[in-house]
């Protein structure tokens, strides 16, 4: 079974330092952290001191909110440090490993047996293991709740952020692990399990376009056709007292590992790009959970000062590779250079070598040219002014100038009646990357979504 | 250009620490704010989720504006400097009516300028904000809505009142709901009417005065001449006033210098198609009903003439007065415009056919332009309100129609 769509809204930013296809391997030099810090908004407690032995797959900590819900480790070794972050939050659990291959089994499935398996057992090992928390569930993108039953399911295989993962990249090879998540993903639901792909893949012959037992789905256009609140609101929008799952394709391969050969997984394949890495450094790389960022971009980095963002340019968070490591969330980090160089009547002259969507700007005129896009703000912080421009970058059927408006004066019932609960901060990256006022549309719809999940609605 | 980029980046950071908090002159950070990024852009980062940037700032847009009005500023020129010499019968050069107008018109702009901007630099510091671009519009618009022989004082009286009560007390730019240039002609207009009105245009010479074709034809009487033939009679065809050589105000008298503007707005992207289609069609509208009307009606036994000019031809509507200068730049303010792409719409239909109805069903105004705006300004909100309503039904109907479709 498969669907195509055109979606026609959007903007692909013309970025250079796009990720080439070329697969590197690494592994970790010294120590192994694992962050439970990297479940924002949960809290968790540690089960393991300075000293503890643990195994690959051992719990290291238990998600106080949650019973059974475990935090484990990737590698077998001697907990080295319990790091505390703000308001005493467990943030970084390191580990010395010890070169065994001592490892905690848990229930394994085959690709076909898994789906007469029970789903309650297939939760359990995903609970247990704390891969659950790959799994986010709608409205408000949290940690999927066991106990809900989605009424779909949202596979996202796309890539038109820049810059994210090529799914059929990360999935080279996993074939089996791929169709026996998907199998597993079935059994969660009562309705479809979307998978959605790019329609440039739709001639590759892949575990994903050739994937069994769920429905897949082809988008063309720019992006957000990528973004998957684009792919609910086409498929099965979210009304309110809805819950659908959603995950990606590089949480799927590691669902899939763990279900498959029962053991916990240690390796994970990211993509690295960006501008602000060296050429032959931008593609993909396989690497060892938890192991340091500063030795993944080893000896990548260009000359000068470069920001390294966890995720895409347009939602994603500065990271500190110095004392961060990769996360089992991870799928990409892209690295912009800083740009604080300040330009002579830059609002008067062309500056044919900054992208602009907007026409006023000269540089917009130029078609088909790639652009060096800086971390510059590129202008002050303005009272919003303009209206009405924000709309052909939003795919959801939403106005975006009253949505803002509503979410700015707390006005939550206008704000769900306008379609919030259907969004994520990430949808409005583009009304950010192109308003000149610079406001930031993230932090107020980010704000707002909080706002109605206290207040409950 | 490196080294006078470098020269005045030196400069600027040598006294910064005397604008910043702890400073000398801490309260004065607005002024060297302006004048800092003025010269050079910002070396702000990106903070939050979004790391990089358009490279359109709003100093871009508001420039924009400014030079989508240029046309309109030298044309009010030369037709001023050309009044002044037709009035006084000297014999006359282009270079001499050009300097004549800039001396008639340039020092209007300055009092605008100069008293407007100290109200927003005044308001800045007070509120500590950053000086908001958006006054390099209002203090070119505003003078452009005036006659060439307004009063100096006038005009800063005037640009006071429309940024301190047309912006400022609703909170500054981005929250007024009138337009803020718009508002201080209003004022002059009710406040020094016989200063402003369009029936007495001395032509920047004492003693001359000369009508502007709005101003004919809402006193027209119809003495046995029709409405256009009356306005030729006094040298105004379509195509004179197309170009606009006519008393009037400083900056709509051409038709053809609004266009170059509209055009450069249009091909931008900075001032709202929308809403100047949708003026547009609005007035064509609304004169074309306007001619429907019966010229005199029946009262008390005799034929009595209902209004003056109902059966002037539409298309004269968009030459005459200032309603293609109130469309193409006022009515296209997004601040006090409708904010919804539909709501732009009918914002500007509705602009159209007010205008219409304040020019000839109203006896004591001839322009009504500016009171259409002014109105609809007002009206933007609930335009608004009602246009995300039906949007929310139709969204509520078509995730409805999902629902049942999937079963």
């Amino acid at each position: 079974m498969s669907a195509d769509f055109t979606i026609t809204k959007g903007l692909n930013l013309p970025m250079l330092g796009a990720p080439g296809t070329n697969v590197r391997s690494l592994s970790a030099k010294g120590t192994i952290s694992v962050f439970p810090s990297e479940f924002q908004k949960l809290k968790f407690k540690s089960l393991v001191e300075e000293g503890s032995k643990v195994t690959r797959g051992g719990k290291l900590a238990r998600r106080k909110d949650l019973d059974g819900f475990f935090v484990c480790s990737p590698v077998s070794g001697t907990v080295k440090a319990v790091n505390l972050g703000e308001r005493r939050s467990l943030k970084e659990i390191v580990i010395e490993p010890d070169g065994s291959d001592a490892a905690e089994s848990f229930q394994s499935f085959t690709v076909d047996g898994v789906l007469r398996a029970k789903s309650e057992n297939v939760l359990a090992v995903l609970l247990e293991s704390g891969l659950l928390g790959l799994i986010h569930q709608r409205p408000f993108d949290r940690i999927a709740n066991p106990a809900d039953k989605p009424k779909s399911i949202f596979v996202n295989g796309m890539a038109t952020a820049p810059f994210r993962p090529d799914a059929h990249v990360l999935a080279e090879g996993k074939a089996d692990a791929v169709q026996l998540a998907l199998n597993a993903l079935t059994l969660f639901t009562d309705g479809p399990v979307h998978l959605c792909l790019s329609a440039d893949a739709k001639e590759k012959k892949d575990a994903l376009t050739e994937a069994a037992n769920v429905q897949v789905n082809y988008f063309n256009g720019p992006h957000p056709a990528g973004n998957t609140s684009t792919h609910i609101h086409t498929l099965d929008p979210v009304i309110p007292g809805d819950v659908v799952w959603t995950l990606r394709v590089s949480d799927l391969i590691l669902i899939g590992e763990l279900l498959s050969t029962g053991t916990y997984p240690n390796r994970k394949r990211i993509m690295v790009a960006g501008e602000g890495l060296k050429e032959e450094a931008r593609g993909y790389v396989d690497v060892d959970l938890g192991m340091s960022l500063a030795d993944v971009l080893a000896e990548t980095q260009e000359e000068g000062e470069q920001r390294i963002i966890r995720g895409d340019t347009l939602a994603g968070a500065t990271a500190n590779p110095a004392d961060t490591g990769i996360f089992l969330y991870d799928q990409g980090f892209v690295a912009l250079p800083e740009d604080k160089e300040r330009h002579l009547m830059g609002w008067y002259t062309p500056a044919l070598d900054q992208y602009s969507a907007h026409k006023v700007a000269p540089s917009n005129w130029l078609k088909d040219k790639l652009f060096s896009f800086g971390t510059n703000l590129r202008g002050g912080h303005r009272a919003m002014v303009l209206t009405g421009i924000y709309d052909p970058y939003v795919t959801l059927d939403i106005l975006v100038d009253p949505l803002v408006r509503a979410c700015l004066a707390g006005e939550t019932e206008d704000a769900i009646a306008m379609g919030i609960l259907e969004s994520e901060p990430e949808d409005y990256a583009l009304c950010t990357f192109v308003c000149p006022s610079k406001t930031d549309f993230g932090k107020i719809i980010s704000d707002a979504l909080d706002l109605i999940e206290q207040e409950g609605f | 250009m490196k080294d006078i980029k470098k020269l005045i980046e030196e400069k600027h950071d040598s006294v910064r620490s005397l604008f910043e908090k702890g400073g000398k002159f801490e309260k004065w950070y607005p002024l060297f704010e302006a004048q800092d990024t003025f010269a050079l852009t910002p070396p702000d980062t990106t903070k939050g989720m979004t790391h990089v940037r358009d490279a359109v700032d709003l100093k871009r847009v508001m420039f924009t504006v400014v030079v989508a009005l240029i046309p309109c500023l030298l044309w009010g020129m030369f037709n001023a400097g050309s009044m002044y010499y037709q009035h006084s019968g000297l014999e006359t050069n282009l270079f001499a009516t050009m300097f004549r107008g800039a001396w008639i018109v340039m020092p209007i702009v300055l009092v605008s300028y100069i008293a407007g901007g100290i109200w927003e630099v005044a308001f800045a510091v007070i509120r500590k904000h950053e000086i908001n671009e958006g006054f390099l519009v209002t203090g070119l618009l505003f003078p452009l809505t005036l006659p060439p022989t307004i009063a100096l004082w006038q005009v800063a009286v005037g640009i006071s009142f429309g940024v301190v009560v047309g912006k400022e007390v609703f909170g500054g730019t981005g929250f007024n709901i009138l337009n803020p240039a718009l508002t201080a002609r209003a004022y002059l207009f009710f406040a020094h009417a016989k200063d402003m009105t369009g029936e007495v245009w001395a032509a920047a010479k004492d003693g001359a005065t000369g009508a502007t074709p709005l101003g004919l034809g809402a006193s027209f009487g119809g003495e046995g001449l029709n409405v256009t033939d009356a306005l030729a009679d006094r040298g105004f065809t379509f195509g004179s006033m197309l170009w606009g050589l006519e008393p009037g105000s400083i900056g709509e008298t051409s038709a053809i210098a609004v266009l170059i503007g509209a055009a450069i707005l249009i091909i931008s992207g900075v001032g709202s198609w929308r809403i100047m289609a949708g003026g547009c069609a609005g007035l064509a509208a609304a004169g074309v009903l306007m001619n429907l009307l019966p010229a005199e009606v029946m009262f008390e036994g005799e034929m009595v003439k209902a209004t003056t000019w109902t059966n002037i031809p539409f298309f004269y509507h968009f030459v005459m007065g200032s309603f293609l200068f109130g469309i193409v730049f006022m009515a296209t303010d997004p601040v006090s415009a409708a904010a919804t792409n539909t709501g732009k719409w009918i914002y500007g239909v509705l602009i159209g056919v007010v205008t219409v109805l304040v020019r000839v069903l109203n006896p004591g105004f001839p322009e009504g332009v500016m009171l259409a705006i002014l109105f609809m300004n007002v009206m933007a909100p609930m335009i608004d309100y009602y246009v995300v309503q039906a949007h929310i039904k139709n969204r509520n109907a078509n995730l409805r129609k999902f629902t049942y479709a999937k079963g």
